[in-house]
């Protein structure tokens, strides 16, 4: 290497996703050299998500957010939807706020790392971290291949596969239990048919979520959001359950072939017919944050943020992880501040970066919602609430003469659908009083 | 569930052909043992990447979409595990 | 030693689709590679310079989208990067690119120092002429070797290059300035580095020529430089093909089966017969 090229930089960050491009255009605009290290080819090819994005916490970093970043629709209607074979059952909310918006993962995150280098961060992409280096239990810098770099901090935003926080024994390996997959489809359905069969407004979009038999008795749900002139459908399926239903042989169908079940379901394809299917990929998130957080979220010389440190949060009906990941981004690279600005990145300077972490919206929400992971893991949810409720409304309306009293079809549904009245009753307190 | 009439469920292979990919000359993921590596992965691995033929695991890198599963479910000394170097692998565009 | 490597920034073929509906090519939102049969060249120059010092300098003739390609090629460790670029440019066919390679070849040796061996990929992965190597060793007058497979310096300062034909090894040896064209698959590339490719975002060794920086005249260069006529595109339909799995216990009889399975085709047994023992 010539003299010119450094080897040593204030803050290295492991990955350019949005909790990594958040805290290296931070400190980028701060005045700190810094590297951002990136697998993939350019910002945001390996990245892939729901559809949808939480604006305020974004806004924390860039005020601007509304006007510049690659906003496909803000959501103006939530869909559930409750499904049994091919009977649905659908609830839809007008909101009267717009709080999120629809976007690819890919462009966003493009977007917040070239504000990065636009603030003078340096990035270098192709290129795989193999280690966080560690001399005198002190983060010392990063090694790939042959070629090692020094910093005074690192920000391993390397997400929720940790191969380097294993490695370092910073977490653990990861237990099916404590993760979901999540698998999509792009539907290039086109904005003016998009439009008008959703009715939807320009710039106005759509979240659906689904539960029933979408996921073939699997936790998990299915997942609808309308972007600028595509359809991202989806599904969220859980690990471990889903490894026990292949074991057991009760998964008829892979993974794979549930999504495209789902395509092809007779209510759900009317919206997008047989419009092409521009690209299919896979991701993991996780299940319960808290249980996904590593034991220490810093350590001398390293803090880490976004997915790696179990930031997101996964009610079941909703996954908020992108916001989380730009905020603890901003607090991680408000502490490293502090820490160069004073006597350096040492672990009593860098544990104000977990205390942050712990006195934010993030961590209460985390706390307020945990557990209820493994409510969602009940059956009772998934499965045998969607088939009541359908068999209740079928009740009521598929007959020719006779039609039922509500409280008959309710107590008939409860008994068809195979759910004890006073138990549903129980769980669904417990649910409510989690979500 | 049934399929909405002329509307067919798309297979893995021709779903993988929808995705961009650079692939690497060399397997980012390998099977060391299959006794550590679990057989329902044909079934759960989301581009079908692992297959059975007889008894025997067998498994392709060319579709996979890094997302880690396989990693997850499998004894550490099942699999070597690695994402591919150089920027290769999946290329997504749209997720 | 100087060495020049010619790439190119073509799209990834793989992701190509073919709408059966319009008869046309899917090429919106597929990005660009660098061409998979230039790395075995990549990877021939960075070895020779590995020996014997020098520098690799890559050469493509591209918009300046190819700036991406050619930050790939510096983080596996070569020195500059050459973009050739100019709307003048668009349109060509392998005359009219080969002579502005030639001419981007010439102004390297004259400005950057002499170049003593230039090298290609056997061909590109979107149209596969395996063109270009040639008509760039005609336009310079050097000499030509292609199918390579290794080379080095021998004695008197000459380039001995090895190529593997299906019957043989051959080894040429040829005085320098000359080119080379590597075989498919002939070397497997190195990776990127995380060193080079930050030396590449800091210093920035890329340097774009366009036609005026070349003194061409634009008659020879894109599409007027080009006699090549497209006279039609066909699509020819995927044949199904049937798959078979056989999975028997000892390997021989697996020989054996697949030289049944061959002979078994009408067409394929003339075909082997005829190129096993030259039977018609």
């Amino acid at each position: 290497m010539s003299s010119q090229t450094p080897t040593k930089f204030d803050v290295v960050v492991v990955g350019a996703g949005p909790a990594g491009a958040s805290a290296a255009y931070l400190l980028a605009k701060a005045g700190y050299k810094v590297l951002i290290v990136e697998r993939g080819r350019g910002a945001g090819t390996k990245e892939l998500f729901g559809g949808k994005i939480y604006a305020e916490p974004l806004r924390t970093v860039w005020p601007d957010l509304d006007k510049e970043a690659p906003i496909h629709r803000w959501v103006t209607r939530e869909r559930i939807s409750f499904v049994k074979g091919e009977r649905v059952t659908t609830v839809e909310f007008k909101l009267g706020r717009k709080v999120a918006f629809t976007t690819y993962l890919t462009e966003m995150a493009k977007w917040m790392t070239n504000k990065a280098v636009e603030s003078g961060a340096i990035l270098v992409d192709e290129v795989r971290v193999d280690e966080i280096i560690v001399e005198n239990g002190r983060v010392k810098g990063i090694r790939s291949g042959p070629d090692t770099i020094e910093a005074d901090v690192v920000v391993d935003a390397e997400g929720v596969n940790r191969i380097l926080l294993e490695k370092l024994g910073l977490a653990e390996k990861i237990k099916p239990d404590q993760v979901a997959l999540g698998v999509k489809e792009v539907i290039n359905i086109g904005k003016k048919a998009m439009n008008e069969r959703l009715l939807l407004d320009e710039g106005e979009g759509l979240a659906w979520f689904m539960v029933g038999d979408v996921t073939a008795g699997i936790p998990g749900g299915g997942f609808m959001y309308t972007m600028k002139d595509t359809i991202a459908l989806g599904l969220v399926l859980h690990i471990g359950k889903a490894y026990e239903a292949a074991k057991t042989g009760e998964l008829k169908h892979t993974v794979p072939m549930l999504l495209e079940k789902l395509r092809t379901h007779p209510f759900f394809s009317k919206i997008w017919g047989d419009a092409d299917v521009l690209e299919y990929g896979a991701h993991m998130t996780i299940e319960g944050g808290l249980r996904y957080m590593p034991k220490k979220l810093y350590m001398p010389g390293l803090v880490v943020v976004g997915d790696a440190a179990g930031l997101l949060l996964n009610t079941g009906y909703t996954i908020r992880g992108v916001d989380y990941a730009v905020y603890s981004g901003k607090l991680a690279a408000e502490t490293i501040i502090e820490a160069l600005e004073s006597d350096g990145p040492t672990e009593e300077n860098l544990r104000k970066y977990e205390e942050r972490v712990r006195e934010s919206f993030m961590f209460r929400e985390l706390v307020k919602h945990r557990g209820i992971e493994k409510v969602m893991e009940d059956p009772m949810f998934f499965t045998k609430l969607p088939a009541m409720l359908n068999i209740l409304l079928a009740k009521l309306y598929e007959q020719d003469y006779e039609e039922p009293t509500v409280l008959e079809a309710l107590l008939d549904s409860v008994k068809e659908s195979d759910v004890s009245l006073s138990k549903f009753m129980l769980k669904l307190f417990s649910v409510v009083s989690k979500l | 569930m049934s399929e909405e009439k002329g509307l067919k469920p798309i297979k893995i292979e021709d779903l993988l052909q929808r995705t961009v990919y650079d692939v690497d000359e060399d397997p980012h993921i390998e099977i060391i043992d299959e006794r550590g590596v679990p057989k329902e992965l044909t079934m759960l691995c989301p581009c079908s990447c692992y297959t059975t033929v007889g008894e025997k695991l067998l498994y392709s890198y060319e579709g996979c979409l890094e997302c880690g599963l396989c990693r997850v479910l499998s004894e550490p000394w099942g699999l070597r595990w690695e994402y591919p170097k150089s920027g290769r692998g999946v290329q997504y565009r749209f997720t | 030693m100087r060495i020049v490597v010619g790439i190119k920034w073509v799209p990834n073929t793989q992701a190509v689709r073919f709408d059966p509906k319009t008869g046309t090519l899917i090429r919106a939102g597929v990005p660009s590679i660098v061409n998979p049969h230039d790395f075995p060249a990549i990877e021939l120059a960075l070895r020779l310079k590995d020996m014997y010092g020098g520098e690799v300098i890559a050469v493509t003739m591209a918009p300046p989208s190819a700036t991406q390609g050619l930050e790939h090629v510096l983080g596996m460790g070569v020195d500059k990067g050459i973009l050739l670029t100019d709307r003048k440019f668009a349109g060509a066919d392998t005359l009219a690119t080969s002579y502005v390679i030639a001419k981007g070849i010439e102004k390297i040796s004259k400005e950057i120092g002499p170049v003593d061996v230039a090298i290609f990929g056997h061909e590109t992965i979107d149209s596969s002429t395996a063109h270009i190597g040639a008509q760039v060793a005609s336009w310079l007058g050097w000499p030509y070797v292609y199918y390579a497979r290794d080379a080095k310096l021998v004695e008197d300062g000459k380039l001995r290059v090895t190529r593997q034909t299906e019957k043989a090894v051959e080894e040429y040896e040829v005085n320098l300035p000359a080119v080379v064209a590597t075989a498919i698959k002939a070397l497997k590339p190195r990776p990127v580095r995380l060193s080079y490719k930050l030396r590449a975002k800091i210093e920035k060794p890329i340097i774009a020529w366009n036609i005026e920086d070349l003194g061409l005249d634009p008659r020879c260069t894109g599409l007027k430089g080009s006699p090549t006529v497209v006279a039609n595109i066909t699509w020819m339909p995927e044949v199904p093909r049937k798959k078979i799995v056989y999975t028997p216990k000892d390997p021989r009889d697996a020989a054996r089966w697949i030289l049944k399975q061959l002979f078994s085709d009408e067409s394929v047994a003339g075909f082997l017969k005829k190129a096993l023992w030259g039977e018609e």
